[in-house]
Parts: structure tokens; C-alpha cells; sequence
């Protein structure tokens, strides 16, 4: 017989033990250089000059949806890193706080610091997270608003590689 | 979200063409048992991503960082055996419906855009928008051997755990082969879907040797 009543309770009961066992992590004092600061003009210029593919994450340490896509974007950095440039846009956030968030993802490629996000609405992106994709000289040949699955990460890369 | 009601679509179709010893309410049993099986794969998910689900109790229904497939799978198949009162052989009745009802999901890609996998120059692979480069749509050979899969364990006898443990090993299998068609960085959970073939096919052995004295619903 159905019994939505215990189905409920212990689903709940499930979400308070797996909730105790989460941690969030914040460190204000995390040592390491600021992130340096750009501008939508300068940006745009800077990608002109890479000629190979490029994807641009824009993300921010306060971005729940951002450290969840994180770990994949790291890891596609350590299997496409010398086929395809990867950038990071940190949006409306603290010095302190990105540097913590970098530190705790291991995020080795390079990011940008745009508190008024400008480059996000230069290139039309909505909200956080944004992935855009680069072609060689800095083409946009399409944004993903939102966060990132694999697939989708893997299929634009191979269709960037396939431009270059 | 319109993948979820294009799964519920094909799992009610599934019930609706094989009804044969189906529980009461088989398609809400089903549907309450994924909804189960989500939550529980939102939460693992959010703890591996290093969020609190209490803190931040809005991320736990705005599905934006994913839901772990394996736990939510496993915890699906638990809380339907748990709303059928552990009548095992409740799985076997409802198996070629759940099949259909992943097939559904598949087709779901049809709605998001995101049906294509690796480059093909088969006749029916297509190109995803500003593109010139055909691919295979991965997903609905997904669909397509999922519905079959259905079909077969419809044609099954009814020995306890025979149709559940095949429509098991046969999901894992079908995504098995579709996966080096989906474009990768990790190589996808291959680990998972091993396990469900092994898993399925162990169960389906058991129902067959060790559980032939239960009866099969009727």
C-alpha cells in the first residue's frame, strides 16, 4: 500500500543527515596575488591575440551553481589546456573570496577580476555561470548560459577544435 | 522539465500496452519512486560539490549542478519496492513500463537541442546549429534500444526477478554502448552502468535458483 507520509519522512530525515555531513568552505585569508583587473575593451583585444580556440567561464566564489561545474572545468583544462585556452571571469565578487575559491577548486588556468561584469554583458551572457566559446581571434561562436554538464562541455570543445 | 514529462508520457504509454499484473496506480507508484530517486541523487550531488542542502535549501529544487545518476537510480529502485510494501515481483510488472519511461527521457534531448554526440556521416546524423559537422543523435539510439529492451522483457516469463533483472542489465547495457558515442572529458560513469549489468543479471539468476518459491503478482 502507498504510504506517501513515511516516503516523506524519510526523505527528510535523509536530507538532515546528508546536510550535517556538508560543509561550505570560506577562507578570507587565503595567501596568493590578486586577480588581475580587466575591462571589456582590453579583454576583447586580449582574446584577438590568442590564436587557438578559447572557452571563458565566468563564475564567482558567492555562485553555488559555479562550484559545481568547477571540478569539470578543471579537468577539461588538464585534458584540452594546450589546444585550447581557457579563461576565467570572476563577476561581482571580492578579491578574498576568489582567491579562496581558486584555491579550493585547484582552477590553474587564468582568470580575470570584473566586479561590474562588463565582459558578460558585452558578449550578451546572462547570470552566473556563462561559458563562452572562442574561435581562434577571438570569434564568439556560441555562449551556454547556466551551468555546464559534461556533454555539452566536451561537444563545444570538439567543435572548436574542429575550427582551428 | 520537458524531458521529465516526456519520460512520464512514454512510462504511462508503457502501462497502458503491457498491464499485465500491473500494481494499482503503476504510473504513480513510478512516478513518485523517480521523483524519490532524484532528490536523493540532487542531495548526493550538492554534498559532493561541497554545498550544504540546509543552508542553501533552494538549490536542492533548482536542479542547476546535476543530480548524481547512480545514487538516484539506486534509491528510485528502493522507494518503489518500499511504496509496493517490498512485493518484489512488483519490478517485474512494472519493468517494460520503466524501460519506456527512460526511453522517454532520452527523447527529451529533442526539446533541450542536446541529442548529438560524436562526428558521423551516417545519413541520419544532422549538425547542431551553426555548424557543419554531423553527428551521431546518440540519445535516441538510446531511446530506440531502451524501447526495444522493453519489448523483450515483455516477452519474458514470469519467474520472480527475471523481467526486473534483465530491464536492469538491459539499461545499463544500452547506455554501455551509446557512451563512447557521447562526446566525454571524465569517460562518463561507465562504472555505474557495469554495475547494473552485473547487478541485473545476479538478480535475475537469484529469482531463478533461489526464489522460485515466491509467486509472481497476479
Amino acid at each position: 500500500m502507498w504510504k506517501p507520509s513515511r516516503l516523506l519522512l524519510s526523505t527528510l530525515a535523509l536530507a538532515v543527515i546528508l546536510a550535517a555531513c556538508g560543509a561550505g568552505a570560506a577562507n578570507t585569508d587565503t595567501p596568493g596575488e590578486d586577480l588581475p583587473v580587466t575591462s571589456a575593451d582590453h579583454f576583447e583585444s586580449h582574446l584577438a591575440d590568442i590564436d587557438k580556440p578559447a572557452i571563458v567561464n565566468v563564475w564567482a566564489s558567492w555562485c553555488l551553481p559555479c562550484r559545481a561545474e568547477a571540478p569539470l572545468l578543471e579537468q577539461a583544462f588538464q585534458t584540452y589546456g594546450s589546444e585550447v585556452e581557457f579563461i576565467g571571469i570572476d563577476v561581482q565578487d571580492n578579491q578574498p573570496d576568489a582567491r579562496a575559491f581558486l584555491a579550493e577548486f585547484g582552477l590553474d588556468f587564468d582568470h580575470f577580476f570584473d566586479k561590474n561584469r562588463e565582459i558578460a554583458n558585452h558578449y550578451a551572457g546572462l547570470g552566473t555561470p556563462i561559458t563562452f566559446f572562442f574561435g581562434p581571434g577571438g570569434e564568439l561562436i556560441t555562449t551556454h548560459n547556466g551551468v555546464i554538464d559534461e556533454r555539452t562541455l566536451a561537444l563545444n570543445i570538439d567543435e572548436l577544435m574542429n575550427l582551428s | 522539465m520537458w524531458a521529465a514529462l516526456t519520460a512520464v508520457v512514454f512510462a504511462w504509454l508503457g502501462t497502458r500496452i503491457w498491464h499485465e499484473r500491473l500494481p494499482d496506480h503503476a504510473t504513480d507508484r513510478m512516478v513518485g519512486a523517480a521523483a524519490a530517486g532524484l532528490l536523493v541523487g540532487r542531495l548526493v550531488a550538492m554534498l559532493l560539490q561541497g554545498m550544504n542542502p540546509l543552508t542553501n535549501p533552494a538549490d536542492i529544487l533548482i536542479v542547476r549542478g546535476g543530480v548524481h545518476t547512480g545514487t538516484a537510480t539506486v534509491a528510485a529502485l528502493g522507494s518503489y519496492l518500499w511504496a509496493a510494501n517490498w512485493k518484489v515481483a512488483y519490478l517485474d510488472a512494472t519493468a517494460p513500463a520503466a524501460l519506456m519511461g527512460l526511453a522517454g527521457w532520452h527523447t527529451g534531448c529533442l526539446w533541450r537541442g542536446a541529442c548529438l554526440g560524436t562526428e558521423s556521416s551516417l545519413p541520419w546524423a544532422w549538425a547542431q546549429s551553426g555548424s557543419l559537422i554531423t553527428r551521431h543523435p546518440v540519445e535516441l539510439y538510446a531511446a530506440i534500444g531502451l524501447i526495444l529492451g522493453a519489448w523483450v522483457v515483455s516477452r519474458l516469463s514470469w519467474r520472480i526477478l527475471t523481467r526486473a533483472g534483465v530491464a536492469l542489465a538491459l539499461a545499463g547495457l544500452v547506455r554501455l554502448l551509446t557512451e563512447p558515442m557521447r562526446p566525454s572529458i571524465t569517460g562518463g560513469p561507465v562504472g555505474w552502468y557495469l554495475a547494473a549489468i552485473a547487478f541485473g543479471l545476479a538478480a535475475a539468476w537469484a529469482g531463478r535458483r533461489l526464489l522460485t518459491n515466491l509467486d509472481p503478482p497476479t
